[in-house]
């Protein structure tokens, strides 16, 4: 019926049925009946836990009505979030009704990646899982098996594969592709672990700056909310970035950088504060080491030099410096977040931004770097060994060549995937997967593809069927956070907590939760889990704080306790050999890398071509969200940003759809283009995570384009191992056309271009 | 008289859509073409006679002082006896499926009346209500600054959501709330044009070139009077 008759219709005959109706809507007392009777969330029974939509892990308040989850909100205990959470963490509930859940065991049954599945029992994917694992131990050795993992509950598989005794325990795509480099930085300037999350009283800072972090469309609330406030308060905010981004619009200055050569403005702006004597002398005199070295290897970085390299006017890059020096020391500085850009440059990158933060003198005060306060837990681990336990090194490492990759747990992906190939140093023939989408996560996916067919097994342990499920011979089932326990939350920002995740409904399906798989597991193994069950283990966890699980959840979900992020003058030392900053790092000189970073431009777009750069959309979590009912409907797909200029001589409109073609030749779906002059001419950008290749997410599946997808180029860190992931370049292809894009922004001499490869 | 109403604080707002999902989980608001009670919609970046902008056009019913969804609700009047929440005051009003709020200002729908025609959908030119066709019969659905939560002293979902405190919900008619103060004395600005001045209660503060492109949202058509 059309609106119009069914108008005619019930207005003739639906008169009014009372004459005097009473408006009930007022305050008053209820009665727990009345409860459900209550409209929206209220009246619900409400359990406190900890978010899992991303890996910040705001505490929240769960809301039930006749055990369903009805609403997610934040936890008014929690000194960071508050009653806040954001767009993904509102969405929580539907991850754990999304009908395209892993819902039972599964076994491949057609060719790898071909999609086929056989539903199994628990018993028998644990036994096939168990039984591998030892297969190719006996036959490969035990460094042969490796583990990429991520989040809350990957904790007790990685002791597992610790305890088996690999070198390959942990090989975190998190790190490796994303913060390892920055963490090196920090952890080598300041001597404690400075950047996750970013150690930076933004809330109280005079000046911030922005070096390629996109605060606001990259969501931690507490950071966000303080960072906002800070503006309001008068901070001065610069941005640098060759995206005009949501921080862009509120930046007293942004700066359109030429891609690749952040390193050159850094350097040019230590040279000018120890030139202009604008550093925080006192701050360098008495709590860094290594300024004479400093001053020594950037002078010559000029401002004017930088401008030409940068692609930036020269007056800007002075005001912005100037801001800086005018409100030291109560500057925040970003340390950046996702740092795995260009390869070599990267760690060096982020040690510029932690020595011009010392420069300023930004430490140990208001509105810079802070110290986290930790509370005091007792280490609970998870399996019982024997006395006599030991691991054998491997006689070669895989991460030999990259001096820094030990300091962290697990092995460089990009080293597993490589020895997977090659079968050196050793074979890996064996991959364990807990919630990481490798696929959509590492560069050069078809390279990962061509690894895993490699192997002589690989599982996959997750909640949504993703790329790397579809790729595995075993996929298990995970409970969502909303239905299980997990380790505890230890807030690292400058509040002091401890949260409790507890589980809100029982698992749905036949998913179980990370605890009880990996005892399973580990019982298979021969190992001896030292706890009955997660109370057991948190209860352990808990003792010294006089708590346990019963009680945490009795008080709110949330302990908190006093924080100190701001030592005493006199007290002030640093985890460092020096015990103060160390401004030129000799540990770096002495694995002959730079000990004060110097300027390595990362290679200009070959002619024809323009530097695919990416980053992140506010409601979605890398690649992780994208199927979620209501996160879906609310950004379904990503767009190509296109200057206007550049579009404008390519004829292209906003709307447009083109297929990228990168440098290799790989070529994208098509996707629709947005017009803007906020980006660069010498860039196009796509938000990560869209364009599922996995069939069985059938609301992400196809929809929008993968960056990772488009990334066959890849460098690696020579520190760290860390891939990166802004070396690859793109032109258009429209009605079958290949467009090659004009160069408007011309790359002086100094910036060598990358080259074509001759078959591409 | 009390009057709910909104600013909504464009500095302060990241454009995260924390609002639209909290709203979206609180209203149980199906997925369904235009099916939301709020929206956030990004504008820019663009070149503005201010600079270079990218900001958001966080939008909801606007429980407006004279509402023009109310004037075309073809329902019968019927007397309704309501009570203020904030006291044990009365009032008796005839009022149709949709009408203002005596006590609260806010504009209300009342579901057993509604009669699905969608007169008030089409006739808002805000594009803030919807018709969920999605129930056994159909009925306009929309923001009701969450009337059920507030009388209850719970903040509305948006508004205890928002990652960046910028939505400021308040009663414009006392002089001591924030709202009162950051329209009458901090000059937020409410979306209208010469066409289209209907007494919006949701209002914005912001930037100039955030403003100069959120008003280029304001409506311009009477879409009230384009219907039969």
């Amino acid at each position: 019926m059309k609106r119009r008759d069914f108008l005619k219709l019930s207005g003739a005959t639906c008169l009014a049925l009372a004459s005097l109706e009473l408006d009930n809507r007022f305050l008053r007392r209820l009665e727990a009946a009345e409860v459900s009777e209550l409209p929206g969330s209220l009246g619900a029974k409400e359990i406190p836990s900890v978010c899992d939509m991303c890996f910040w892990r705001c505490p929240i308040i769960v809301k039930v009505k006749n055990g369903k989850i009805v609403k997610i909100e934040g936890n008014p205990k929690s000194p960071t979030n508050g009653t806040r959470i954001c767009a993904r963490g509102n969405a929580g509930i539907q991850a754990v009704y999304d009908k395209d859940r892993l819902k039972y065991p599964l076994k491949r049954t057609g060719a790898r990646g071909e999609g086929k599945w056989a539903r199994i029992s628990w018993e028998e994917a644990l036994d096939e899982i168990a039984y591998n694992i030892k297969k190719v131990k006996e036959k490969y050795g035990v460094h042969s098996l490796a583990l990429f993992d991520h989040g809350a509950s990957a904790g007790f598989f990685r002791e597992i594969f610790e305890a088996l005794g690999t070198e390959n325990f942990s090989n975190e795509p998190a790190f490796f592709q994303c913060v390892g480099p920055t963490i090196l930085a920090y952890l080598f300037t300041y001597g404690y672990q400075a950047v996750d999350p970013a150690k930076i009283d933004f809330e109280n800072a005079k000046a911030i700056l922005l070096v390629g972090s996109h605060l606001g469309e990259n969501v931690q609330v507490s950071m966000i909310k303080s960072w906002i406030t800070a503006l309001e308060k008068g901070a001065k905010l610069i941005v640098v970035d060759p995206r005009f981004s949501v921080a862009a619009g509120k930046a007293d200055l942004w700066l359109p950088i030429r891609p690749g050569t952040d390193m050159a403005l850094l350097l040019a702006w230590m040279n000018y504060l120890i030139e202009k004597g604008l550093y925080d002398k006192d701050f360098v005199k008495n709590y860094c080491e290594g300024f004479e070295e400093v001053k020594e290897a950037v002078q010559g970085y000029t401002l004017s030099w930088a401008a030409k390299i940068c692609d930036l006017p020269e007056r800007d890059i002075k005001k912005a410096i100037e801001i800086l020096a005018e409100a030291k020391p109560h500057v925040a500085i970003h340390p950046g977040r996702h740092t795995a850009w260009y390869g070599p440059q990267d760690v060096q990158r982020h040690r510029a931004l932690a020595i011009l933060t010392a420069l300023l003198g930004a430490v140990n005060v208001p509105g810079g770097m802070y110290f986290p306060t930790k509370p005091h837990l007792q280490k609970a681990e998870f399996l019982e060994l024997e006395e006599d336990h030991e691991v054998e090194p491997p006689e070669e490492s895989l991460k030999e060549d990259i001096p820094f990759a030990n300091i962290f747990h697990g092995s460089p992906t990009d080293c597993i995937i490589k020895a997977t190939l090659t079968g050196e140093p050793y074979p890996v023939k064996l991959w364990g997967v807990c919630g990481v989408n490798l696929l959509q996560t590492i560069p050069n996916p078809y390279q990962t593809i061509e690894a895993i067919k490699k192997l002589d097994f690989i599982f996959t342990i997750d909640i949504m069927p993703t790329e790397s499920s579809f790729w595995s011979d075993i996929v298990l089932p995970d409970a969502t956070y909303l239905e299980r326990y997990d380790r505890l939350y230890v807030c690292k920002e400058n509040k002091c907590y401890v949260a409790l995740r507890q589980p809100i409904i029982k698992p749905m399906f036949e998913s179980r939760p990370p605890f009880w798989i990996a005892k399973e597991l580990a019982k298979r193994l021969g190992f001896k889990v030292r706890f009955k069950d997660e109370v057991e283990y948190l209860n352990h966890q808990l003792e010294p704080l006089k708590l346990d699980v019963e009680k945490l959840s009795a008080q709110g979900g949330i302990a908190v306790f006093p924080a100190k992020p701001f030592r005493d003058k006199e007290d002030l030392s640093f985890g460092t050999d020096s015990e103060k900053v160390e401004l030129y790092c000799e540990a770096f000189e002495d694995e002959d890398f730079d000990g004060v970073p110097k300027f390595i431009p990362a290679p200009a777009p070959p002619k024809g071509y323009v530097r695919l750069i990416y980053g992140r959309v506010p409601v979605h979590t890398f690649a992780k969200t994208m199927n979620n009912l209501w996160l879906n409907h609310e950004w379904p797909e990503n767009k190509l940003w296109v200057n206007d200029k550049l579009a404008k001589q390519l004829g292209l409109k906003d709307g447009d759809e083109v297929i990228l073609e990168n440098q290799d030749g790989t070529r994208s779906d098509p996707i629709k283009i947005f017009v803007t002059p906020g980006i660069r001419p010498d860039a196009v950008y796509l938000a990560h995570g869209f364009g599922s290749r996995s069939p069985m997410m059938t609301r992400a599946y196809k929809k929008g384009v993968s960056d990772t997808f488009l990334m066959t180029h890849y460098e690696n860190d020579p520190m760290m191992g860390a891939s990166s992931h802004r070396n690859n370049f793109v032109r258009f292809i429209k009605d079958g056309k290949v467009i090659n894009i004009p160069e408007l922004r011309p790359v002086p001499p100094e910036i060598p271009r990358f080259e074509l490869k001759k078959s591409a | 008289m009390r009057q709910w109403a909104m600013v909504i604080d464009l500095n302060r707002c990241v454009g995260c859509h924390a609002c639209t999902i909290a709203c979206r989980a609180e209203w149980e608001v199906p997925i369904g073409n235009g099916y939301r009670r709020n929206w956030v919609k990004h504008l820019g970046p663009e070149e503005t006679p201010h600079g270079l902008a990218f900001t958001f056009y966080p939008g909801l019913c606007n429980h407006c002082d004279n509402p023009v969804c109310v004037e075309v609700c073809p329902a019968d009047e019927v007397e309704v006896v309501f009570k203020d929440p904030y006291s044990n005051k009365t009032k008796k009003m005839s009022v149709k499926a949709t009408y203002k709020h005596p006590f609260t200002g806010a504009v209300l729908i009342d579901k057993e009346r509604c009669l699905g025609c969608g007169n008030c959908v089409e006739a808002c030119p805000y594009n803030a209500r919807y018709l969920n066709e999605d129930l056994e019969e159909p009925k306009a659905d929309k923001c009701t600054f969450c009337f059920d939560r507030v009388i209850r002293g719970e903040e509305p979902a948006c508004v205890k959501t928002c990652i960046a405190d910028a939505r400021i919900f308040g009663d414009l008619s006392d002089p001591k709330s924030k709202v009162y103060e950051l329209v009458h004395k901090k000059g937020a600005k409410r979306l209208v044009s010469k066409e289209v001045n209907i007494g919006p209660n949701v209002y914005y503060i912001g930037k100039e070139k955030d403003l100069y492109l959120l008003m280029k949202q304001a409506p311009t058509k009477r879409t009230w009077e384009e219907l039969e």
